[in-house]
């Protein structure tokens, strides 16, 4: 099927198989975006969150085709945000990451958070980011970060 | 020279310091940050086709017939089709080790639901699996091998043909009078305990690709793997390939903890493959496979007596402990190796006149048991620390009272333990006081009795450990292991304009080691950490070594770089005495210079002479500044960290939930390289010690059938249910490392199991509930309340 879409702010168009996997498509070689990690491909862990129309979304369990017309988003394509820039200097003095495979997905999940309301606290932040699983660090340190960001912006 | 405690030269140490011991951010976070991590199904290698594995549905089954539709016939690749392939055989070096073959795919019989019969290649993962689906696999069903006791007992099917039973090994560690000690016991604990299977769940599945290089006539394996180099020795030998013609990369890990710490046959097979197509091929794990096919972990079964006088003392330990490995063993741990380990450490950090280990590994129709953080321990001290809760409760005293009191004082380091395990250094009492001192264990008490409301209870749990960690080589001769992992390698290399890189035979995924190994070349060199470059995980780009994993990486990769860089510093202050017309004696290297006084020449000067103008080099000096170095500790013992956890829990009786409130580690690992890693690695061992007391379980239905094969039914810690861990430090340096190291990668894992099944059973002490299984899940919480209830029930009928 062809489908038309904007994947970080360009106009694209292809020819995809139905049951291609949103995340199958971003991933391939021809768009590269391999920040898009596949953790579970069930829609549990959150490691392929990407934006779709503006809100988080696990492109592990949307099809291709149903991106048709959308505006997609992926870490790749929040370089220049500047709350993505916070977050990350904020991960890694707080050590929020060890091997790094959740860190896009967590990223992009915290900063949809803080966009909704700034107003989080530690309890706040464990709740709205429970969506995302990181087998690494035990959490305190993506809490630490994402709490200490969230602060400085109210 | 001013020497600090660790042997090392203070003057080298630059403003601000950022050496071993500072607290500085990672080398390696910048480009996980930015979303360009490298793992294996990030790579990119044109014309790589994709592999699907046709796994078996039956958990015990002789094939009969294999159909595969001619259309794709091409596509499909059994066993037989990729030559002269030697089954994976592991073993332990010892004549009553019973030792079973391992294929790659299954030939005849497949032993577990998973097991590997068939390689499906198509352009993408999508239309292999459709291949896959196409295969029909006819099996002559044969019975199942499920229940772990029964296999004990003997009352089973035989797995591997030829075998009397499904016993592999039988440890028998020990020492002292047990009879004598049972019969002078004022009290003694018995109790029988489980900790079930489960998975390891890196979040990054494995994954290995592989292709000949034309040009250098070789073929390169990348592969999801802790120890490239030994995958490359035991990969090579199976294939049939010299070594000097295979090449083995790691690249980024999405998370290992020891499940990409064995070959896998995967590997085998894709490497096989490799050889006899001519473009890329690459096998990337999704998680049903993951859950169902990958080796598994735990499956402890203990029967346990612990003898003690009536304050408390313990007199001995008595444990019998049967472990279930699954159907095969994988290389080369062998599958002996966890239950080995668990009555090699069970009396843990205390003294005792007797221990009588016996530790049974028998087989099962389940996946291969292998290592996963904790290795052993975690069961281990799950069953004796449940033990010394209740011997508390026995006497009637506060179960932290009873550690202190039967511990191994600092002043008997170091300590041959009574099951012959050499404690290094340390003060384990002194993590039990400071830990009670945290938690205030008298104010959690008086709370304690005010809060037994609407079926909610509080409870306070202990656990404290010994972890044993960089084995040498002792260690694994002493487990009669088929390698011996007792060094490791380093080379240091300035480039020309004089920056620093490291060249390691160890991995890092997580554990820092981007930034800690440069620490140590900081330390040594006086260079700037942030500016030294560590390659690792590529066979052509180290030296031999053997990989990350068993805590090993910063004692032996550290203690290595540490030798090759203190080689380097050396010629480094030569030269620069010879440039700047002193002595050696009067220069100092600070801050990338070799210092004289208020003279100073920047190491870009000292490698322009020894690279490019040797000319100007001190007689006899040779050219380069290179240094390629092995490590070993001064003991092949091990180094032992330990630690005391405290745990603090609300369990609800109405819903069988457990919220955990509070958790306090005391933690020594030696000489500390970078708190903040040191924290991090303690506290996501935690989350795993904690997905292991209550949530992750793989359970198998009475055909061997698994019944958790997605992350819907098997349980991962998740941001809710894992609390920030208040942690202390103790420093007891390590007689035996480089800086008085020790590994400290598992522990985290090793302690939680424990403390938070002490605290549920401190929280229900009252309803005349014990809960000796793992996890405590909501269904285990409810049904003892109702067995409990119904007994109590049941009592009072009689009494009428």
């Amino acid at each position: 099927m062809n489908i038309s879409l904007k994947l970080n702010g360009k106009d694209i168009s292809a020819d995809v198989e139905p049951r291609t996997s949103l995340a199958d498509f971003l991933r391939s070689p021809e768009h590269g975006c391999t920040s898009i990690h596949l953790g579970c491909e069930h829609g549990v862990c959150g490691a392929c969150t990407i934006l779709i129309d503006g809100r988080i979304s696990r492109s592990c369990i949307a099809l291709a085709v149903a991106a048709d017309g959308c505006d997609v988003t992926t870490f790749e394509g929040l370089n220049d945000d500047e709350l993505i820039t916070q977050l990350k200097d904020s991960f890694h003095q707080n050590h929020g990451l060890q091997c790094g495979f959740c860190t896009p997905a967590m990223l992009i999940s915290a900063r949809e958070i803080i966009n909704q309301n700034p107003d989080l606290d530690e309890a706040s932040v464990r709740f709205a980011m429970s969506g995302n699983i990181c087998r690494c660090t035990g959490y305190s340190g993506i809490v630490a970060a994402i709490t200490e960001v969230a602060k400085n912006r109210k | 020279m001013e020497k600090n405690e660790s042997g090392v030269d203070e003057k080298n140490r630059q403003q601000p310091f950022r050496g071993i011991g500072a607290r500085i951010n990672r080398n390696e976070d910048a480009r996980f940050l930015d979303g360009k991590g490298e793992y294996l199904a990030d790579l990119n290698i044109p014309g790589t086709q994709e592999v699907a594995f046709s796994r078996s549905p039956v958990a015990h089954g002789r094939i009969l017939s294999i159909e595969i539709p001619e259309e794709f016939r091409s596509q499909v690749f059994l066993m037989s089709d990729l030559g002269n392939i030697k089954p994976v055989r592991a073993v332990l070096n010892h004549p009553d080790f019973r030792v079973s073959d391992f294929p790659a795919m299954a030939t005849d019989v497949v032993r577990f639901v998973g097991e590997a019969i068939a390689m499906c290649v198509a352009p993408t993962r999508a239309e292999a699996e459709d291949v896959a689906q196409s295969i029909f696999v006819d099996f002559e069903e044969l019975p199942v091998v499920v229940d772990t006791l029964e296999s004990a007992g003997g009352r089973t099917e035989i797995i591997h043909e030829g075998w009397p039973n499904n016993t592999v090994f039988i440890s028998k560690p020990g020492n002292g009078d047990i009879d004598a000690v049972a019969k002078k016991a004022d009290v003694i604990i018995s109790r029988e305990l489980r900790m079930n299977r489960q998975c390891v769940v890196s979040l990054e599945g494995r994954g290995v690709l592989a292709y000949q290089d034309r040009r250098l006539q070789e073929l390169v394996v990348y592969s999801s793997t802790q120890q490239p180099h030994i995958i490359r020795t035991i990969l090579a030998k199976l294939i049939g390939v010299d070594e000097h013609k295979m090449r083995v990369v790691a690249p980024d890990i999405g998370g290992a903890f020891g499940v990409k710490n064995n070959l896998q046959q995967e590997e085998v097979a894709i490497a096989a493959l490799a050889k006899i197509v001519d473009f890329p091929v690459r096998w990337i794990e999704d998680r049903r496979e993951h859950l169902i096919a990958s080796a598994q972990a735990r499956e402890h079964h203990y029967s346990m007596k612990l003898y003690a006088d009536k304050n408390g003392r313990i007199l001995g330990l008595d444990a019998e402990v049967i472990v279930d490995a699954g159907a095969y063993s994988i290389w080369p741990w062998s599958c002996a190796m966890e239950c080995n380990m668990v009555v090699g450490v069970l009396p843990g950090p205390y003294k005792m006149e007797a221990y009588r280990g016996k530790g049974i590994t028998v087989l099962s129709n389940k996946p291969p048991l292998g290592p996963y953080r904790g290795v052993g321990r975690p069961g281990a001290c799950f069953a004796m620390e449940r033990l010394i809760d209740e011997l508390a409760r026995e006497v009637g005293r506060e179960p932290h009272e009873i550690r202190i009191e039967n511990m191994v004082e600092p002043d008997q380091m170091p300590f041959t333990t009574i099951a012959g395990k050499l404690y290094d250094s340390g003060n384990f009492p002194q993590s039990v006081r400071k830990c009670a001192e945290m938690i205030n264990v008298e104010s959690f008490r008086e709370r304690q009795k005010l809060n037994a409301k609407n079926g909610i209870h509080i409870g306070l749990g202990w656990a404290s450990y010994v972890e044993q960690t960089a084995h040498g080589t002792n260690e694994w001769l002493s487990r009669n292991l088929s390698e011996i992992f007792g060094y490791e390698s380093a080379t240091a290399r300035f480039t020309p304009d004089g920056n620093l890189i490291l060249e390691v035979a160890i991995h890092n995924h997580g554990q820092g080691l981007e930034t800690t190994l440069a620490q140590v070349a900081a330390t040594e060199l006086g260079v700037d950490p942030t500016n030294v470059v560590i390659r690792y995980g590529d066979t052509a780009v180290s030296p031999y070594g053997l990989g990350t994993f068993a805590s090993r990486s910063m004692v032996m990769a550290g203690g290595a770089v540490g030798k090759a860089t203190e080689e380097l510093a050396e010629k480094v202050k030569r030269i620069g005495a010879h440039i700047l017309e002193t002595t050696f004696d009067s220069v100092l290297l600070r801050d990338g210079m070799v210092v004289s006084g208020e003279r100073s020449v920047p190491f870009s000067e000292i490698c322009r002479v020894a690279y490019r103008h040797a000319q100007d080099l001190p007689p006899n000096e040779e050219p380069g500044l290179t240094a390629t170095v092995a490590y070993q500790p001064e003991s092949g013992t091990g180094a032992f960290s330990y630690a005391t956890h405290a745990a603090e829990v609300l369990v609800d009786t109405n819903s069988g939930l457990v919220k955990i409130d509070d958790y306090v580690v005391v933690h020594d690992c030696g000489t500390i390289v970078n708190p903040m890693v040191v924290e991090g690695q303690i506290q996501g061992g935690l989350a795993q010690g904690i997905g292991n007391a209550l949530y992750e379980e793989s359970p198998y239905d009475s055909n061997g059938q698994p019944l958790a094969s997605t992350f819907l039914d098997y349980l991962l810690p998740g941001f809710t249910e894992v609390p920030t861990a208040r942690i202390e430090h103790i420093e007891s340096p390590s007689p035996f490392t480089r800086y008085g190291v020790k590994g400290m990668g598992e522990g985290g894992a090793i302690g939680a199991p424990a403390a938070v099944v002490n605290a549920i059973n401190d929280a229900l002490k009252n309803t005349g509930v014990e809960i000796n299984e793992t996890p405590v899940s909501p269904r285990r919480i409810l049904t003892a309340i109702q067995r409990a209830a119904s007994t109590s029930d049941s009592n009072e009928g009689n009494n009428l």
